[in-house]
């Protein structure tokens, strides 16, 4: 921009507006950068387009006034409060109307691990509130196709892939390079979540070796959250090691405490499965000759049966028939005889003592003949 | 007539024996259920003959393939 300075009596003289404007232009080469220091004064009001706050140096006291736009403020979730450490992202630049320097911020962050953490807890309380956490499912069984996002060079992808292999060759694993850190990595990390299941995966893994607080940042962001909480096919997250919980772990169906962890909870191990498929084959044939046995055996007794009652049935007759018989020969006089009686008979029956006269030949029945006999 | 199912022939032989076992047949059917129960007798024990067989074969030819 031209600064127009007019001639007043052999000097060059600027306008206050021509200098703030030369200044400002000035201002405006000079690179985006962070600035850390503590917040005071801080101003928002909801009619502001903008917010304020001074950017005080704990040292010396130095102070910048920083100013940004409320929408992006806001949009932060800081929660900022007098006397908080930041780093502010922003490039200097004049309030030509004031002539005065400031700082405009595009980002702000939190200094600190402390607040890192702080901030942590309140998404993972605010998604928790949403139910972001509770979704479970199990994983298949048989896992047709397996997504694996990973970085593209991670141990944590060799871990997972040998892992697989080892137990299950058989497996299809399709695998979707992803930045594991830094700030492209959550909207990476969201978007090879979704590829991969419009790629027909049936399971996925997400998996990143272990790292600092820093590095292991992006599998708490929100957008990386809320990918892996809505993925529609079950996701195994095996972030960091095993102290670490990034949100992804809470949000995920499963969580691996390491990338082999998640390779054996993914695919079944072959050498069970074979050992499965023969025991069962066993119990098969055991169970076949078995029941067999018992059929042959039920038939056996069943003709013992058949060859004994027809026996059995006749003799039950026979003893009823002799039975009878035996009533029968307890009615006949021969019976009487049996017991010593005798008939004794003159060619006619003799009933009356008195039709028998001394020297009658009379015939005399025992039990076993007839003898003759004369009459005294 | 058809011959009957193995299942069918188990339960008619066993209805002959407990028949003959009650008393309650007549002589002249008792040989008569003698040799239809024989006849059930040797139509289960042939299926089950063939069945036994065909596990026993089965057995062999999967062993044989491992």
């Amino acid at each position: 921009m031209k600064v127009e300075a007019t001639e007043v009596e052999g000097r060059k003289v600027y306008s206050v507006r021509a200098f703030n404007q030369g200044v400002a232009t000035w201002l405006a080469r000079l690179p985006t950068l962070w600035v850390e220091g503590e917040v005071t004064e801080l101003r928002r009001q909801q009619r502001w387009q903008s917010v304020f706050f001074t950017l005080k140096d704990p040292d010396d006291g130095a102070c910048l006034s920083v100013q940004m736009p409320r929408g992006q403020f806001d949009a932060l979730r800081l929660d900022l409060k007098d006397g908080e450490r930041v780093h502010v992202y922003g490039r200097p630049e004049l309030y030509e109307q004031r002539g005065e320097l400031r700082l405009k911020a595009l980002s702000i962050e939190r200094f600190g691990l402390g607040a890192h953490l702080a901030a942590l807890e309140r998404l993972k309380q605010k998604l928790a509130d949403e139910g972001l956490f509770q979704r479970k499912r199990p994983l298949p069984r048989f896992p047709q196709l397996i997504g694996l996002v990973t970085g593209n060079d991670a141990a944590a992808k060799r871990d997972v892939l040998t892992g697989i292999v080892q137990r299950f060759p058989p497996a299809n694993v399709v695998v979707a390079e992803t930045y594991v850190q830094g700030p492209r990595a959550p909207a990476s990390i969201a978007t090879a979540i979704g590829d991969l299941c419009r790629h027909g995966c049936d399971v996925i893994v997400l998996a990143r070796g272990g790292g600092s607080f820093e590095d292991l940042l992006p599998f708490s962001d929100e957008r990386v959250v809320r990918a892996v909480a809505t993925c529609p096919v079950p996701i195994v997250s095996a972030v960091g090691h095993e102290q670490d919980t990034p949100l992804c772990d809470l949000a995920a169906d499963v969580r691996a405490s390491t990338p082999t962890a998640a390779a054996r909870l993914v695919v079944p191990d072959i050498a069970e499965l074979r050992a499965g498929v023969e025991r069962a084959r066993a119990r098969l044939h055991r169970g076949a000759f078995t029941l067999a046995g018992r059929h042959r055996g039920r038939l056996d007794t069943a003709r013992e049966r058949l060859h004994r009652a027809p026996l059995l049935a006749l003799e039950r007759r026979r003893a009823r028939l002799d039975n009878a018989y035996a009533r029968l020969a307890t009615l006949s006089p021969l019976a009487t005889l049996e017991r010593g009686y005798a008939i004794v008979h003159r060619g006619d029956e003799i009933a009356r003592a008195e039709k028998v006269r001394s020297g009658d030949t009379i015939s005399v029945r025992v039990a076993d003949g007839t003898f003759g006999a004369t009459v005294d | 007539m058809t011959e009957p199912s193995f299942e069918g022939a188990q339960k008619e032989l066993e209805a002959i024996v407990e028949r003959l076992e009650r008393g309650d047949a007549g002589v002249d059917e008792l040989t008569k259920l003698w040799e239809r129960g024989e006849e059930l007798y040797r139509i289960c024990a042939a299926k089950l003959e063939a069945v036994h067989g065909r596990i026993e074969e089965l057995a062999r030819r999967d062993d044989a393939a491992d």
